[in-house]
């Protein structure tokens, strides 16, 4: 989103112009030095997870071989092996692709409904506002945890999307609250209601409208969300309701360390993982809050 | 049948609360309106704030929904569903009151006075461009500046974005809410100018929303006066501004600042009478409940809100 909007702004306006929110945003990293680490940490992270697990083949890594149980690291396995003979380096590396690729794609996706739903939501307001906030009201008050246990119990079989799509069911509610909240606020602007009086559809008016002046909003919670939902997915799969262990994760590394002779002896195994989630989420949040702080003038720093 | 008539327009807000969010009563934001205006006039709705004014202007666009009453645009009644289409709207435009607000800061001026024509008519993106940039000459700005976002003009240039948007379409009818207010006295002449300029141009025919008196003055045939979502009073320039015969018509005109100071002692007695005046026969003048009553004829143009007995 961002990247597209530079290159409009660029081409098509004259001498005068004043900065896009990309050059904003990138101030605003400049400026603040544990952000533009960060964001290169993610960068590169990103890059060589996604890059290097294109020549891993999960199935060798996740086969069990009885004569490498509890390796410690070593010249072949660079980080050791787990209790079933399996390369801890690779199964980090696919996990944390597994767990950025939901986190992602848990975030486009409640981002998606959030938005559309609170668009229509608070730009219709009225009843329509009330039945869709009540139906919001009772996904909310489900208790997360349990329905995402039973569900990941009968469906018998699951990847990366369909995980994602469970998790995505109940936690599109907090965007799209946010969303209409501040659509409410929008719409009664004049440029919306001058909208209407230039003949422009109700659809038109909320996409073409209102949502561009609520980019900046999407983008600043998205990225927030993105770090909670990593967060979520390592916790969900550390409990044994994420992924099996054919399907390596953040978590699913992480849960070795139940095993109370894992946890003192054979650090190997978990150690990487956990600093791993902690460095993702802290740099996902910083990025996050620089981004908050460039959407809003009063709070920049750049 | 005339251009635009207004018929005992009502507009009420609902004031909802007690179990089960019922309406407990009526906000009367209009309350029995009715005017006509002829084409190529200017009309001047006048009154302070609350009273009204922009609410009537709203509710006939369509901003504000019509609680009774019939808008009848040439024969054409505004408040049946039906004619909620695109015709009507083709012919009725507004200009906004706050031009900081009124554009939409995430589009370039190009989208922000091209949107009607997208809307109603069929242009290639070539004639499109040339039509935005013929209606941004005629409001007086550069044809170059259709790459601009709106944060990029004055005051008085943005309101003139948000008129050549109005005028894009050609239309017959332009309300213009209050669209000097927020700009500062030196550009307030300048728009003024040249909404009378392109008026005779297009033949336009302004409803013309203000609280200022001197710019109403200056720039209207007609005037009603509001007070409370009523008419206190109604009449041709001359009538309102040398013949005003309800309380508080006078006091409005009376308020009018007087540059002169030679004059100043006299002005100030002036005012002080008239809000002697004003506070001793309130009671003449609104009911119990502080409305103003039905108006009464006093001369063929001029209408007055008189009570029953005079």
């Amino acid at each position: 989103m961002e990247t597209t909007d530079v290159k409009m702004d660029e081409t098509t306006q004259g001498v005068t112009k004043s900065p896009s929110g990309a050059r904003i945003f990138w101030r605003e990293i400049v400026r603040d030095k544990l952000a533009l680490i960060s964001l290169i940490f993610l960068v590169l992270i990103t890059a060589f997870v996604y890059g290097i697990s294109l020549i891993l083949d999960q199935k060798e890594i996740v086969t069990v071989d009885l004569f490498a149980i509890h390796q410690p690291p070593s010249e072949e396995f660079w980080l050791g092996t787990d209790y079933g003979g399996r390369d801890i380096f690779g199964q980090l590396i696919i996990g944390t692709r597994n767990s950025l690729s939901i986190g992602i794609l848990v975030t486009l996706m409640t981002g998606v409904i959030g938005v559309v739903y609170g668009l229509i939501s608070g730009y219709f307001g009225g009843h329509v506002d009330n039945i869709m906030m009540r139906i919001l009201d009772f996904f909310l008050i489900l208790p997360f945890l349990m329905v995402v246990i039973v569900f990941v119990a009968i469906v018998p079989k699951y990847s990366v999307f369909t995980f994602s799509l469970i998790m995505t069911a109940f936690l599109w509610m907090g965007i799209a609250r946010l969303i209409r909240s501040k659509v409410l606020q929008e719409k009664e602007l004049d440029y919306a209601q001058a909208s209407k009086t230039l003949g422009s559809s109700n659809i038109k008016i909320m996409f073409t409208q209102v949502l561009p002046n609520i980019t900046s909003l999407i983008i600043v919670t998205m990225t927030l969300n993105l770090a909670a939902n990593i967060g979520l997915e390592s916790g969900l799969s550390f409990l044994g309701f994420g992924f099996p262990e054919s399907t390596p994760s953040l978590g699913t590394l992480l849960s070795y360390a139940t095993n109370p002779q894992t946890l003192e002896y054979r650090w190997w195994i978990w150690v990487p993982a956990a600093v791993l989630i902690l460095l993702l989420m802290l740099a996902v949040r910083n990025v996050g809050e620089a981004l908050k702080r460039a959407a809003d003038a009063r709070q920049r720093r750049g | 049948m005339g251009f635009l008539e207004v018929e005992d327009l009502k507009v009420y807000f609902p004031i909802k609360g007690g179990l089960f969010n019922r309406t407990l009563g009526n906000i009367k934001a209009v309350d029995g309106v009715s005017f006509s205006i002829e084409q190529g006039k200017t009309y001047g709705l006048v009154g302070e704030s609350g009273s009204g004014k922009t609410t009537t202007g709203r509710a006939i666009i369509g901003l504000n929904d019509i609680t009774s009453g019939k808008v009848l645009f040439e024969g054409k009644d505004l408040t049946s569903k039906k004619s909620k289409t695109a015709s009507v709207r083709k012919d009725i435009q507004m200009i906004f009151q706050d031009p900081y607000s009124s554009l939409n800061p995430k589009k370039r001026v190009l989208d922000i006075v091209a949107e009607p024509i997208r809307n109603f008519e069929k242009l290639s993106k070539q004639e499109e461009k040339k039509r935005v940039q013929e209606l941004l000459e005629m409001v007086g700005l550069s044809p170059e500046s259709i790459l601009k976002y709106p944060h990029e003009f004055s005051g008085g240039q943005r309101q003139r974005i948000g008129v050549a948007r109005a005028i894009a379409l050609k239309p017959k009818l332009i309300i213009a809410d209050e669209p000097v207010s927020a700009l500062d006295v030196s550009v307030q002449a300048q728009v003024l100018n040249f909404m009378q300029d392109i008026q005779k141009e297009l033949n336009l025919t302004y409803l013309f929303i203000s609280h200022d008196l001197g710019v109403v003055k200056h720039m209207c045939d007609e005037i009603g006066i509001m007070y409370k979502g009523r008419y206190v009073e109604q009449g041709t320039k001359q009538d309102i501004f040398e013949n005003p015969q309800h309380i508080y018509t006078k006091r409005l005109v009376a308020a009018i600042p007087d540059i002169d100071p030679r004059h100043r002692a006299e002005q100030k007695q002036f005012r002080e009478d008239v809000q002697r005046e004003y506070e001793q026969s309130y009671n003449d003048y609104f009911d119990s409940e502080g409305l103003a009553y039905g108006l009464q004829s006093v001369s063929d143009t001029h209408l007055v809100a008189l009570p029953e007995k005079g």
